[in-house]
């Protein structure tokens, strides 16, 4: 059984590293057959927006998709595991470690 | 723009989308007390309160009944919601989500126990033993409870400005629960169930919220409150409705009685007002966090007192103009709070 969205994106970002979110969009569209086209694309990548609304994950750096390899005009973020998302990384046993 | 102010722009959208869910729960939770009211004078949940009255007693017969009441609306909720996540394709989710019961569904679960059986089932027994404007204006407090469990348990922040937001709602709150109070006991006389009820209601919203915060942020939130339903839905068809067959109350003949159609047009509208109250309330919680989204949605009882006004006559008087003008200030200083801080938890 596939994990829920939001503990696999946590999951990914457990190994310490940080990851734009397109890339992290695109991982998971790639893995999960219910996020398809843009609709899929979108829902994932808001499942990721309330990860930092909620304080888990934080962004560290923001550029604007000028060319339009993600979607054009549109923010991107790269986004860290913040302390309290590591919590509850280690609570939802999606952990792999990485600081 | 520069990228500062392109991040500062997108944070706002977000806290305002937060802001936006929270007013449309309100709006369709206000709504909600219509139906859930106009729902006791139907067949066969009317002749069933009168048949059990006879047999059990008066206590007996609207405690029963209230059950029957909240299981069909915990049903109807969960074919109307089943229906929107169907459209949306949150089902795989919805699977994925129940499974892991040790990190995420069981808090789920227990939301819905403190949501279904101690709130719900608590509006339902205000609602019938006292009426609809106290049933709704009688859990207004339940920010409070929320917003100071979920400070206390998991350190969720509560700035100066949601503070003073939420302590003017509540002051707003009790105005409006005067007003409606007055007004119930000089036409109908003091039904101390209904007021336990009505107790039960801000209690079990106020834990609901704060229970349901704990999972909240691990799962996408129609998933979650799905799941929620389910377990709803469960206890009241699988647990508490065959322990009272078994006790002896006629509950399946008054259920399979249900299938007439004003009956069922009035529980289509609980499915649909409850059912996207909660939808849209859940959806705010991420965004704004569950102490904000319950203070802002608390402008359900303003919106409830309303309809009731509207729709079914009944003017609670002046408490409700000071009660009303101090919850919509609260929740604008809410709202206009600096939306700069990244986080909601510390």
């Amino acid at each position: 059984m596939q994990l829920p969205i939001k503990f696999r994106v946590l999951e990914i970002l457990s190994d310490g590293k940080c990851h734009w979110n397109s890339d992290i969009v695109c991982l998971l569209q790639s893995e999960y057959s219910d996020l398809k086209g843009d609709y899929g694309r979108d829902s994932a990548n808001f499942d990721i927006i309330e990860l930092a609304s909620n304080g888990l994950i934080m962004s560290v750096e923001s550029k604007v998709d000028e060319e339009g390899t993600y979607k054009k005009g549109f923010m991107m973020h790269k986004y860290v595991l913040t302390d309290v998302g590591k919590d509850r990384c280690v609570y939802a046993g999606v952990y792999k470690g990485g600081d | 723009m520069d990228i500062e102010s392109l991040k500062v722009n997108e944070y706002k959208k977000k806290v305002k989308k937060g802001y936006m869910w929270a007013i449309f729960s309100a709006l369709l939770w206000g709504i909600w007390y219509i139906p859930g009211t106009v729902i006791w004078t139907l067949n066969p949940f009317d002749t069933m309160s009168i048949d059990i009255g006879l047999s059990h007693g008066d206590t007996a017969a609207l405690i029963v009944t209230a059950i029957l009441i909240s299981a069909f609306s915990a049903a109807m909720i969960i074919i109307t919601l089943g229906l929107w996540n169907l459209v949306t394709g949150k089902f795989k989710e919805i699977k994925r989500t129940a499974v892991q019961f040790k990190s995420c569904s069981k808090w789920f679960i227990l939301a819905a126990v403190c949501g279904g059986p101690l709130a719900i089932f608590g509006s339902y027994l205000a609602m019938g033993f006292v009426g609809g404007a106290f049933a709704a204006v009688a859990s207004l407090l339940f920010p409070v409870v929320s917003s100071i469990v979920a400070n206390r348990w998991y350190g969720e922040k509560i700035t100066r400005r949601a503070a003073i937001g939420i302590f003017l709602i509540i002051i707003g709150g009790v105005s409006i629960y005067i007003g409606g109070m007055v007004t119930e006991m000089m036409a109908e006389g003091v039904r101390w169930l209904g007021y336990a009820g009505g107790a039960m209601a801000a209690l079990g919203f106020g834990l609901e919220g704060a229970v349901a915060g704990k999972g909240i942020d691990l799962a996408e939130p129609d998933a979650g409150l799905y799941v929620r339903f389910l377990a709803e839905a469960t206890m009241w068809w699988f647990i508490i409705i065959p322990i009272l067959l078994i006790l002896g109350f006629p509950m399946l003949t008054y259920a399979l009685a249900v299938f007439e159609p004003l009956t069922l047009l009035v529980l289509v509208f609980i499915g649909l007002s409850f059912g996207y109250c909660y939808a849209a309330c859940y959806k705010a919680f991420p965004l704004i966090g569950v102490g904000r989204g319950q203070g802002v949605a608390n402008l359900y009882g303003l919106c409830a007192v309303i309809f009731i006004l509207l729709f079914m006559g009944d003017f609670p008087g002046w408490t409700l103009l000071v009660g009303g003008a101090l919850c919509l200030i609260g929740s604008t200083v809410m709202y206009s709070e600096n939306v700069s801080e990244e986080a909601i938890r510390v």
